[in-house]
């Protein structure tokens, strides 16, 4: 292909790309660089507020006001504060001076016990934990579950697959938020879950009261939403994989497992780095059942971070800092399947 | 679609004697307004949009993250909402920010043709902010049935409620004595608990000379260690239960008291929703020393209209006092506390005056608490959840918020 057809087949996409992802991304890192805010002075001021029927009540408060100029419009201070803003999403401040803390404080648990509780108390760091956790537990059981279910499907005749892959794509259907509700609700007291465990004589479970249950929960739910994605995937690689070396390996003698481990995964291991590589930036970014389930005090995730501090702290600096933390995570979790993915490509090629 | 509806409307007004002033005429253009999202505020979206005309668009868009949305929208060059709903605490950072429009020309031009009463205007200094249309406050649900059964008296403090919470673990027919928010998204509810608390208890959320933290002090700790020991006689999944949930909890009896906002008392006696109608009483909330102040803060709820709106402000205000009118409240007694004189307060909204006459404070109008507010829910949890100490947990809230006021510009380095 000539060059210059080359360009022009790719300029669009690029154009795109340069439009859609970097320059939200640049925007992004030039925000969490930046602090702005309206200045604004302490006055008194008199609020008059209803009580009800006519009656109100007058109350003075010193009440910081903004600061005009000439014009009458409220003065902005746009600042460049380097790295406070990520300095602060990190409490990396407070992470300097907390093996001192531990060490001088008198303590009844033990040194570790001290550091990890003294360290996932800080926002990020707690939510980061758990982030983690959510993504490592979650990647190997969507691959595990998906294959299972796209080789049990695979095998049931072909009258039903059609009915059984809608079914069992429906969880990855429904958005996000809603199953979230739906899953909190059968496991909140009195939930579909929790009253068919009394029924049945195994007490009351309370999912929702421990750090433990919270998270399994959680995880488990990530399992449920996400393996969906990943059985389709496999699913349709199945319907790849030529006849013959699986017969070859039945007239060698190869038991059901070995034609798996031998000849099925291998054929489909390209397309598990790929469910492995978008299915860790996705679980990085867990945020729904954070928020629905209530759930921060118990696992809280980056991405939820984001929206906090955005909601209650009114502070989209710092949380455009949170968000280039959570781009830094997803890339240095992704080096190692990009790595995998591109040995694979020099391989086959 | 519209036009369907329109024509219902219309066939409703003409069939209502002395409606005529339901006719809307707001103007021309597009009015689009973002608002938090229950029941009162559904009602007048719906009759905001009977002023829909061919020439003019209203769009009332209901979400309970309006808050998010505005804060982008208000501060940006123009804002796509015309007119929002705030309250108490949310209006705050706008006012403090300077972001909203003084109403007071469309005020005194509109006075008489809507009937605007002096009430209705919430006023910083001599600027009219927002426009006022129903008072709430959180106060005590109980189940009088229940109560009587135990003979318990209405508990005057939270001690007598925790005393009535302890003979109530006995009680069979609910699960746990005592509900409240402490769940919910960002943590907004449990801290509203805890303002309700402190205040009561006679502290502060910040020095409003210096706009440092004061909630991380004795009146504090107290507060919050209150809060522990009522977890003990609460859900253990209290933590992960917002404000309907607990509304819930009291309607299907798993619990035979609770803290909720008053607007929602008549949904006790719905049916449909709640299998323990007519069981339901209401009170002032306990205070937190005896004799003091019940704990809770009242709160107003109105619409503001921002400086930066892409709209004309007189369309915007038409359509809003179109809503608030007098005839509106007249057909609507029961939903809510009404702030206009013409409202006849109902069984359901006595508690919510009980408690504001007992001297309950409105929730501080300042932008320092909506940021402490933040920083309280997002780390109390944490000592509820038996993870730290009750001080610690304070202590980190008094960081987070020192560093967002910092960021806010409300305290210098």
């Amino acid at each position: 292909m000539k060059t210059r057809s080359f360009i022009a087949f790719v300029a669009p996409s690029v154009a795109t790309m340069l439009l859609l992802i970097a320059l939200p991304l640049v925007g992004i890192i030039y925000l969490s660089f930046h602090q702005s805010f309206v200045r604004t002075e302490l006055k008194e001021v008199t609020t008059e507020v209803p009580i009800f029927g006519t009656l109100t009540k007058k109350q003075t408060l010193t009440i910081p006001q903004p600061v005009l100029d000439e014009d009458g419009n409220a003065v902005t201070v746009w600042e460049y504060v380097g790295g406070r803003n990520i300095r602060n999403a990190a409490d990396l401040d407070g992470l300097a001076t907390m093996v001192s803390r531990v060490s001088q404080s008198d303590r009844t648990e033990g040194w570790l016990t001290a550091i990890y509780r003294e360290f996932t108390n800080y926002d990020f760091w707690g939510a980061l934990e758990f982030t983690l956790l959510y993504t490592f537990c979650t990647t190997p059981a969507i691959l595990v579950v998906g294959l299972a279910l796209a080789l049990a499907i695979n095998n049931v005749t072909k009258r039903l697959r059609g009915t059984l892959v809608f079914a069992t794509l429906l969880p990855m259907i429904v958005t996000p938020i809603v199953s979230s509700l739906a899953i909190f609700w059968m496991f909140l007291d009195n939930g579909v879950v929790t009253a068919i465990l009394e029924h049945l004589g195994l007490g009351r479970f309370y999912f929702l009261a421990s750090q433990t249950a919270t998270r399994t929960l959680i995880v488990l739910y990530g399992v449920w939403f996400a393996a969906p994605f990943a059985f389709i995937i496999l699913y349709a690689g199945l319907q790849t994989l030529p006849r013959d070396p699986l017969e070859s390996a039945m007239i060698d003698g190869a038991n059901s497992w070995q034609r798996l481990r031998y000849v099925i995964i291998p054929h489909l291991s390209p397309l598990m780095t790929v469910i492995a590589m978008i299915h860790i930036m996705d679980a990085y970014r867990v945020f729904e059942p954070i928020l629905v389930f209530n759930s921060t005090v118990y696992a809280n995730s980056v991405q939820y971070l984001t929206y906090f501090v955005l909601a209650f702290e009114d502070n989209i600096h710092k949380a455009a800092a949170y968000s280039v933390l959570t781009i830094i995570g997803v890339i240095i979790l992704l080096i190692p399947v990009l790595r995998q993915s591109f040995r694979e490509h020099r391989t086959a090629g | 679609m519209n036009k369907i509806r329109n024509c219902l409307a219309a066939a409703l007004v003409a069939a209502m004697p002395g409606a005529a002033s339901a006719s809307c005429d707001a103007g021309e253009g597009e009015v689009n307004v973002i608002t938090n999202f229950f029941e009162t505020l559904e009602l007048l979206a719906e009759v905001m949009e009977e002023c829909e005309t061919d020439g003019l668009n209203i769009d009332v868009k209901l979400t309970t993250s309006h808050k998010e949305e505005r804060e982008q929208a208000f501060a940006a060059s123009t804002s796509p909402y015309d007119a929002s709903a705030v309250a108490n605490s949310s209006i705050t950072l706008l006012q403090a920010k300077g972001q909203l429009m003084r109403l007071n020309d469309l005020v005194d031009k509109y006075r008489d043709e809507y009937q605007i009463e002096d009430q209705m205007l919430i006023r910083f200094g001599d600027d009219i902010s927002a426009i006022a249309f129903m008072a709430n406050a959180q106060h005590f649900f109980y189940r009088k049935d229940i109560f009587e059964k135990h003979g318990l008296e209405i508990p005057q403090t939270y001690d007598d409620l925790l005393a009535a919470a302890e003979v109530l673990e006995g009680e069979e027919s609910v699960d746990y004595p005592f509900g409240a928010a402490f769940g919910g998204s960002g943590g907004w509810e449990l801290a509203n608990e805890f303002v309700n608390l402190l205040l009561a208890n006679g502290g502060a959320l910040f020095d409003p000379m210096t706009s440092e933290a004061a909630f991380d002090s004795p009146e504090g700790l107290e507060a919050l260690e209150m809060m522990g020991t009522l977890m003990n006689h609460m859900s253990p999944n209290a933590l992960a239960i917002d404000f309907g949930g607990v509304k819930q909890q009291l309607q299907q009896s798993e619990v035979a008291m609770a803290i909720l906002w008053g607007d929602q008392a008549a949904t006790m006696d719905k049916e449909g929703e709640s299998t323990v109608i007519g069981m339901v009483d209401f009170a002032q909330a306990p205070a937190m020393v005896a004799g003091g102040p019940p704990a809770t803060t009242f709160w107003w709820d109105g619409y503001v209209i921002p400086k930066n709106l892409d709209g004309d402000p007189e369309t915007a205000f038409k359509v809003i006092m179109h809503a608030v009118r007098p005839e509106v409240v007249e057909a609507n007694n029961d939903v809510t506390l009404w702030i206009r004189s013409n409202y006849q307060p109902t069984k359901y909204t006595k508690a919510i005056t009980d408690s504001v006459m007992a001297n309950a404070p409105p929730y501080p109008m300042n932008p320092q608490s909506a940021l402490a507010h933040g920083a309280i829910g997002n780390n109390i949890g944490d000592f509820l959840a038996g993870k730290e100490s009750a001080a610690q947990s304070l202590a980190d809230a008094a960081a987070d918020y020192r560093a967002a006021a910092i960021d806010e510009g409300l305290i210098s380095n």
